[in-house]
């Protein structure tokens, strides 16, 4: 994919050629979307207007990181549907038991490749992380998001964001703290592999 | 543990930091066992974020014309008809404004008392007072004395209501008397095939319009 052309073509008006960006870049921004709203349908719809709103502001995209500048609009797009959350709360995803209590893992969330076993481990850790990001105060969790979950480097989340890049350092390092100490209190829920006591990985 | 080591230690954990401050950290780590055990706590924490499955987008999010408004591609002639389009409705509603305010303006009866509609009515009358022939424009009649014409001219309806006409006068004119002749229908000021040709124009340009847009959003499809 000659990313540079299709976004001249996109600037052009070709719709076309947009679209073909969309099918690139629509898990990225679906995810980055999910991660930050905890919601699937929020999230999709988020997606789908970001998409909208980039298409026409397309215009404005005076090169760099393509993925950085989709990730603003997505993010800004998230920030519109909590406010509209917030105006008009509605039920959680996940669907309840028969106790009333939210199931932890759906089965329509799951996925076919993985043994039930894996599959219920998989999901315990999202979620556990799931909550903890929703925990996270939103900036702090839009910069975790972007640089942990999108595996975008400083400069990126600073362009994609619009804050300096001293401020993406304090704000991520601080996220990775809370996140930390939020983690340790679903360590017995957690499976080995995934305990931080000892640091689980060499750098 | 500061914020400012905190974000040394991050930073450093993602290859942010300057060759000469990681070598500073690294002596630091080597020295101090709690500073490393936190490193290594922000490690994990970011290696669980990484392992977070990522979830595949539930539907295509490919955009559609409608969704972002694009229009078809109209020719190039669609403007000049919109403008013909345009203008002909303009100038058709005005020729019947035209026309509404010459015939009123032609038309005395429908001017009272008020300002110089009297004198046009009183020139009319005296038309015939005067002998001229029909044909001869009111307004180049106008007499020297149009008031005294005029109030003369109003007694006569309040002499008629009074049920009996008083013996005129030695020197009252009889024309104020006789029966006032036909008023004189003006032709209009904008023909009537003007603005049928106007109506036309208006009409042929908005189905050519309407036919383009048609043919413009098929080819577009």
């Amino acid at each position: 994919m000659n990313e540079q052309a299709l976004i001249h073509d996109a600037q052009q008006g070709s719709l076309d050629a947009f679209n073909t960006l969309v099918l690139h870049y629509q898990d990225s921004v679906f995810n980055a979307a999910l991660r930050i709203l905890g919601d699937e349908d929020q999230a999709a719809d988020a997606a789908q207007d970001a998409f909208i709103s980039a298409f026409k502001n397309i215009a404005s995209f005076r090169g760099g990181s393509f993925k950085a500048w989709l990730m603003r609009t997505v993010t800004n797009a998230c920030y519109d549907e909590l406010r509209r959350k917030k105006r008009r709360p509605t039920t959680a995803l996940e669907p309840d038991t028969d106790d009333g209590e939210e199931m932890d893992s759906p089965k329509w969330l799951a996925d076919p490749a993985l043994t039930p076993d894996q599959q219920m481990e998989a999901d315990e850790v999202e979620h556990a992380i799931q909550h903890c990001l929703d925990s996270l105060p939103l900036e702090f969790k839009t910069v975790v998001v972007m640089a942990d979950i999108q595996g975008m480097d400083y400069a990126e989340v600073a362009s994609a964001i619009r804050v300096p890049l001293g401020t993406i350092k304090s704000r991520l390092a601080r996220a990775r703290m809370r996140l930390r100490e939020c983690l340790q209190g679903f360590a017995e829920l957690l499976p080995v592999n995934y305990r931080l006591e000892e640091g689980i990985n060499a750098r | 543990m500061n914020r400012r080591d905190l974000e040394l230690l991050s930073a450093y954990l993602d290859g942010e930091l300057k060759p000469a401050d990681s070598a500073r950290l690294e002596a630091r780590l080597n020295a101090d066992p709690e500073l490393a055990s936190v490193l290594n706590d922000l490690r994990a924490a970011r290696t669980l974020l990484r392992k977070l499955p990522s979830r595949k987008a539930p539907r295509n999010f490919t955009l559609t014309r409608k969704m972002v408004g694009q229009n078809p591609p109209l020719p190039r002639a669609y403007p000049a008809f919109r403008l013909a389009t345009v203008l002909a409705t303009l100038l058709f509603f005005f020729s019947f404004g035209v026309n509404f305010v010459g015939t009123q303006l032609a038309s005395p009866a429908n001017f009272g008392m008020g300002g110089g509609g009297a004198e046009s009515f009183a020139v009319e009358e005296a038309a015939p007072q005067a002998a001229a022939p029909a044909e001869e424009p009111p307004l180049s009649l106008a007499p020297a004395q149009p008031t005294e014409d005029a109030l003369r001219v109003m007694e006569t309806p309040a002499a008629k209501s009074g049920g009996e006409t008083p013996a005129p006068a030695q020197d009252q004119p009889p024309a104020v008397v006789e029966p006032l002749p036909e008023p004189q229908r003006q032709a209009p000021l904008v023909p009537s095939a003007w603005q049928i040709g106007l109506a036309g124009v208006a009409a042929v340009s908005a189905l050519l319009m309407g036919a383009m847009r048609q043919l413009a959003a098929r080819r577009w499809k």
